[in-house]
């Protein structure tokens, strides 16, 4: 086994402490002014990525974050467990039967608020490849169009909750449907990217066929959804009273976790949907008890989060790779489709006119989930760092407007 | 019958009380609640059978009437044939029912709840008030501890109202009315963001606001000399005031009818009512409010 040199030991353990530590303060710092923690992780990123330290002390960067020798082979499995963990907590939050309950409003805007961000972006990609510098042949074109249109649908969970607690309209109607839609994307979003991902494979022996892909990723979800939820529901009460407490949830819920994800990737779909499902059949339980919820949470997105977002700046120098025309077209392709399919969707179900756009600008926080999309599909080389840059300025400007525009609509 | 007087009518006084007959060994303790029912709020009483009528079927039925006493002057019997749920459905629809009757399992088997048993069906569909029962023996029931939902929902206070109704006529001094307090997506929004002293100060406004509803709720109701318990608890709903109701020994749980038609996806992706039907705590009254 291949062990960490004692040097080598030093300097992972200070590039870690130093994302954690500072990205704290840049966190704190940020919450004074309402801004997005994630914004403050990407800050973190890009001061001490290659876009200033690099810059400035290229010596120091090369020093903490090492592009050769095991270190970077550490950071980067840390990483991947960091991205895991966070489609984990993030599937916990999503209850599909919110959906039901919140009836036809719901399901309207849920499904509108995916289908037209999805085929603006599909189709924009598609017909115009050459703005994003995609080659024009089938193939590529076809990935990047399911990536892009995937990319523009998704909804940032986590970001529209907080947005709702501020603005007190978490338990109320609106709120209750702009969640139950947003888990509803999420869901469908995450399902559609893994099977983009899967596609992507280089690994022409693993490379299953479009319609194997699809039966494992539909027959996974489905096994976990009912039997596998059904399981852990029933084992539960057991392992909260019967185990030590919290330890034994905790450790049997991550162990679940990555064994689901452990399985995806084995079967070729990416890890994230079996961590992203696990979440799913975990969060779901009535008797997950809100503490063992709430410790996960804490844990995920105090540690692995601040991890993994200050990571992205480590790896895109953010100023050669902004293309303004791109980001500008990313953006408003991004408010169009979204804020229009989801005002539609609400209309429909039967909102006014005031709640529906609302909905709309409310579903338009893209925030941590886009960004995590945008690295994966970056680190599966299906976009370029221009993309992905636009990408993650598109997640900040909705997350960050989607509270005051939302409030303008709010009686 | 004049289905018009169906509509916007109350939810109490139970005028009319309903009983499905099945002939099975539950079937004479059920009936003889419902006679008791019928008795105390002064209501006529209807027998309905789905099935063949035979001169055995009515052999046995009248046996059994004359057993438990009910008046023949004060109650009809129904025979038809057909789908038992839809049957039953339409003969409450057409004769203005306003309580049924009907014995349930605790707990179904897995494949029975998910296909959906008459009962159960009965009780996601109808547009009449419905009683549970879970262990009728025969021996007149005693409904000592009702716990009522207090969901924020213009069918609650109709459901409170007819609580009262109930626990005025069968003497009980007091009822506790439940608001259940979904704080899922709670710990999301908290996670990164709060100081402890935050987050609590989130979690006790949510409480707040909770107790508050609920008060509200209260205030609109017809209390009259009933002793009232208000209760804000944790909890997805539905699980929640199961789970209340059961640690509680309750013996009438009452809640609010469906807003939205059930299928065998709100049984996969359980929520509300579906988390009681699954296993009832105790007896449980599910009020049809007609607005």
């Amino acid at each position: 086994m291949i062990k960490l040199a004692h040097n080598e030991l030093i300097v992972l353990l200070l590039s870690i402490s130093t994302m954690l530590i500072i990205s704290r303060i840049f966190a704190e710092l940020g919450k004074r002014l309402k801004l997005p923690i994630v914004m403050g992780e990407l800050i973190v990123g890009i001061v001490l990525g290659p876009t200033i330290l690099g810059m400035l002390y290229p010596d120091l960067f090369n020093y903490l974050f090492p592009k050769t020798g095991n270190i970077p082979i550490a950071l980067d499995g840390i990483f991947s467990l960091s991205v895991i963990m966070l489609l984990f907590v993030a599937g916990m939050e999503v209850q599909l039967s919110l959906l039901l309950k919140q009836g036809k409003v719901a399901v309207y805007t849920s499904v509108f608020s995916m289908i037209i961000p999805f085929f603006t972006g599909f189709a924009v990609a598609w017909f115009f490849p050459e703005i994003f510098s995609i080659p024009n042949e089938q193939g590529p074109k076809l990935l990047f169009a399911l990536f892009f249109g995937t990319a523009l649908s998704i909804s940032a969970l986590p970001v529209i909750a907080r947005i709702l607690m501020d603005m007190n309209l978490f338990k109320t109607n609106i709120g209750m449907v702009i969640i139950a839609s947003a888990m509803f994307n999420d869901l469908l979003g995450w399902l559609i990217f893994s099977f983009v991902l899967s596609l992507t494979s280089t690994n022409a022996n693993e490379h299953l066929s479009i319609w194997y892909t699809v039966a494992y990723i539909i027959g996974f979800g489905l096994f976990m959804l009912t039997i596998g939820k059904k399981i852990i529901d029933k084992s539960l009460p057991w392992m909260q009273t019967k185990l030590s407490w919290p330890g034994g949830v905790l450790s049997i819920s991550l162990g679940i976790c990555l064994l689901s994800a452990a399985f995806t990737e084995a079967i070729n779909i990416h890890a994230i949907l079996g961590a992203f499902i696990a979440g799913i059949a975990f969060g779901d339980s009535v008797h997950l008890r809100e503490q063992a919820r709430e410790i996960i949470h804490q844990f995920v997105t105090n540690f692995f989060a601040p991890l993994f977002f200050v990571s992205i700046g480590l790896k895109v120098n953010f100023s050669e790779n902004f293309d303004l025309p791109i980001v500008l077209i990313v953006l408003v392709l991004a408010f169009l489709g979204k804020v229009i399919g989801a005002t539609l969707g609400a209309r429909l179900g039967g909102m006014s006119k005031n709640h529906s756009l609302a909905v709309g600008f409310g579903m338009n926080a893209r925030g941590a989930m886009e960004i995590i999309l945008g690295t994966l599909a970056l680190n599966a080389g299906l976009i370029s760092k221009p993309i992905f840059v636009a990408l993650v300025i598109m997640a900040l400007v909705t997350s960050l407007t989607s509270g005051p525009l939302m409030k303008r609509f709010i009686d | 019958m004049d289905l018009n007087k169906l509509k916007k009518r109350s939810s109490y006084p139970f005028e009319t009380i309903a009983v499905a007959v099945s002939f099975s060994p539950r079937c004479q303790p059920v009936l003889a609640e419902a006679k008791r029912l019928s008795d105390i709020l002064g209501a006529s009483l209807l027998l309905l059978h789905i099935g063949e009528k035979t001169s055995k079927k009515e052999q046995e039925l009248d046996e059994m009437m004359a057993e438990i006493g009910v008046n023949p002057n004060h109650s009809r019997v129904i025979w038809m044939e057909g789908d038992p749920v839809d049957t039953i459905l339409k003969l409450c629809k057409l004769n203005i029912v306003d309580l049924l009757v009907l014995g349930a399992l605790e707990k179904e088997n897995i494949l029975k709840f998910y296909l959906g048993s008459i009962a159960r069906n009965i009780s996601r569909k109808a547009k009449c008030s419905v009683l549970l029962l879970t262990n009728p023996t025969g021996e007149p029931m005693k409904y000592k501890k009702i716990v009522v939902n207090g969901v924020e929902n213009p069918k609650t206070i109709h459901t409170i109202n007819t609580s009262i109704y109930l626990a005025k006529n069968f003497k009980v001094k007091d009822i506790t009315i439940v608001n259940e307090m979904d704080v899922s997506g709670l710990a999301m929004a908290i996670a990164d963001n709060s100081t402890a002293p935050q987050a609590k100060e989130i979690k006790k406004h949510i409480a707040d606001e909770s107790d508050e509803t609920l008060q509200m709720i209260i205030e609109k109701c017809d209390v009259g000399d009933i002793k009232v318990t208000d209760k804000s608890i944790k909890g997805k709903p539905g699980y929640a005031i199961s789970k209340f109701a059961k640690d509680k020994k309750a013996d009438l749980l009452v809640i609010n009818s469906p807003d939205t038609h059930l299928n065998v996806f709100d049984r996969i992706f359980t929520h509300d009512i579906e988390y009681i039907l699954a296993d009832l705590p105790c007896n449980l009254l599910i009020v049809h409010s007609r607005i």
